[in-house]
């Protein structure tokens, strides 16, 4: 009973063995390059470059660091609110700058310092690359430590009150995460601690937690567009709102500009993180732009 | 021919040497690379890999440019040129250092090019060693460098090749 049907699966299948000897023969071994002889590829595996193209997103730190030995000079404006129309040329009659130097001990750590004309503050700043992503994703995303002093030079407004040094200082921490997901996108999530010694009224809080997304999206090899917004935990006064930013990058070898509309005038941390004013809907916004230089040292 | 070929000898490496230069009053470029990897069988058939990554610099910010704006290596990990010695004879296998003629498909930057490159080979009684030195135009690749960076950047690179290739 079972030898004719044996016989008949066996004429079924001999058209697919007699396709399997071919497909195993010498000559379609042959047919294929002599650079599939070379056996699997060893996948390079290297932290991810350029997640972001500067040490900013727009106001915010992106996970980046200058290299080791490598001095980066950043030189930023923002100009007056553009509701101020034509009579101020748009805010263009006013500026707001900000330089810092930023220098790179290893490819991990950089240290910083900065002045800004806004409230004539001095900054001195830490980075630590503590994790970096890694090519083939072993390490999804990448993890930059910032910690940052500032110092307000304005002139005591209150000078019958004792004044003491320390009131001058705030500090903001932050854990940079950041993701590259791809050649083009890039994002980051950053939560941080803002604290300042001195508030203005009895009940505010020393203390602001903010969270802030911050992306990038290549529209070419040397440009993209960025966003970035901060949102305060703890609320803010009613007078502040919470921080949003458009901007480009253009890239042109050593150089990065960022231009960028935003509705925070101030470019260190506790200002734009917890000090901003501008309405978006008002048009009180300011346009303005980081541009940055490296020097190899 | 094709039994032959698919049982002969194949000498390779997975550490070969490429080295390219860019010179302009402005800026001089170097860059380094020893994993390439290459094949050549004792018929003068040969391949070589070059993974882009493994490119190094002497300043960071040139190999983070090199990679995203200029080669794109996440979209072209590797470059390769694959082809034939077309004056191969078993009187190149001497001892001596011969000026050949490599032939074949360069790719660079997912690009390819026919390409014809005076090559110089020795047989080191183990395995051959080879060298070679040619010039590749980013243009003939579809690599753009822009106007801003055209004086800092050569129109030709140098090229060169140094690698010992044993018995596999």
């Amino acid at each position: 009973m079972s030898r004719p049907h044996c016989l008949t699966s066996l004429s079924k299948a001999l058209p697919y063995l007699m396709l399997c000897i071919l497909w195993l023969s010498p000559t379609a071994v042959n047919a294929q390059s002599l650079l599939d002889d070379l056996g699997q590829e060893e996948l390079m595996v290297r932290p991810v470059s350029a997640t972001f193209k500067d040490t900013r997103i727009i106001n915010v730190q992106s996970n980046e660091t200058p290299g080791a030995n490598v001095l980066h000079f950043v030189i930023a404006h923002r100009f007056g609110q553009i509701n101020e129309g034509a009579y101020a040329l748009w805010g263009l009659d006013n500026a707001s700058m900000r330089m810092a130097f930023d220098y790179g001990v290893t490819d991990r750590l950089s240290l910083s310092i900065a002045r800004s004309t806004f409230q004539k503050t001095y900054e001195g700043s830490l980075k630590w690359r503590a994790i970096r992503q890694n090519s083939d994703n072993s390490i999804p995303l990448s993890l930059t430590l910032y910690t940052v002093s500032m110092i307000n030079g304005l002139k005591w407004t209150d000078p019958t009150r004792e004044n003491r040094f320390h009131h001058r200082m705030s500090y903001t921490h932050q854990a940079i995460f950041a993701k590259k997901w791809g050649p083009k996108l890039s994002l980051a999530l950053i939560p941080s601690l803002t604290h300042r010694n001195l508030v203005e009224a009895l009940d505010d809080s020393n203390d602001q937690w903010t969270i802030s997304g911050g992306g990038r999206y290549k529209v070419s090899n040397r440009a993209s567009i960025n966003l970035e917004y901060h949102y305060a935990l703890k609320g803010l006064p009613t007078t502040n709102v919470n921080s949003l930013s458009i901007g480009m990058d253009i890239e042109t070898g050593g150089h990065v500009f960022q231009l960028h509309m935003t509705n925070s005038q101030g470019m260190f941390e506790r200002a734009f993180l917890t000090e901003t004013t501008g309405a978006w809907k008002d048009g009180a916004i300011y346009f303005g732009f980081n541009l940055s230089r490296v020097f190899d040292l | 021919m094709a039994a032959s070929s698919a049982f002969s000898q194949k000498y390779m490496t997975r550490e070969g040497t490429v080295k390219f230069f860019s010179s302009t009053p402005i800026e001089d470029i170097e860059a380094t690379n020893n994993q390439a990897t290459g094949l050549i069988t004792d018929e003068g058939a040969f391949a070589f890999r070059v993974p882009v990554l493994a490119f190094r610099f002497e300043k960071a910010l040139m190999e983070e440019h090199f990679n995203e704006n200029y080669m794109e290596s996440t979209l072209h990990p590797n470059g390769s040129f694959e082809g034939r010695i077309t004056d191969w004879n078993q009187g190149l296998k001497d001892g001596m250092w011969h000026e050949v003629t490599a032939a074949g498909a360069l790719i660079v930057h997912g690009v390819e090019q026919a390409r014809t490159i005076p090559s110089k080979l020795m047989w080191n009684g183990i395995g051959w060693e080879i060298e070679s030195n040619f010039k590749i135009a980013p243009a003939d690749h579809s690599i753009p460098i822009p106007k801003l960076v055209r004086n800092k950047i050569a129109t030709s690179l140098d090229v060169q090749i140094q690698a010992v290739l044993n018995p596999r």
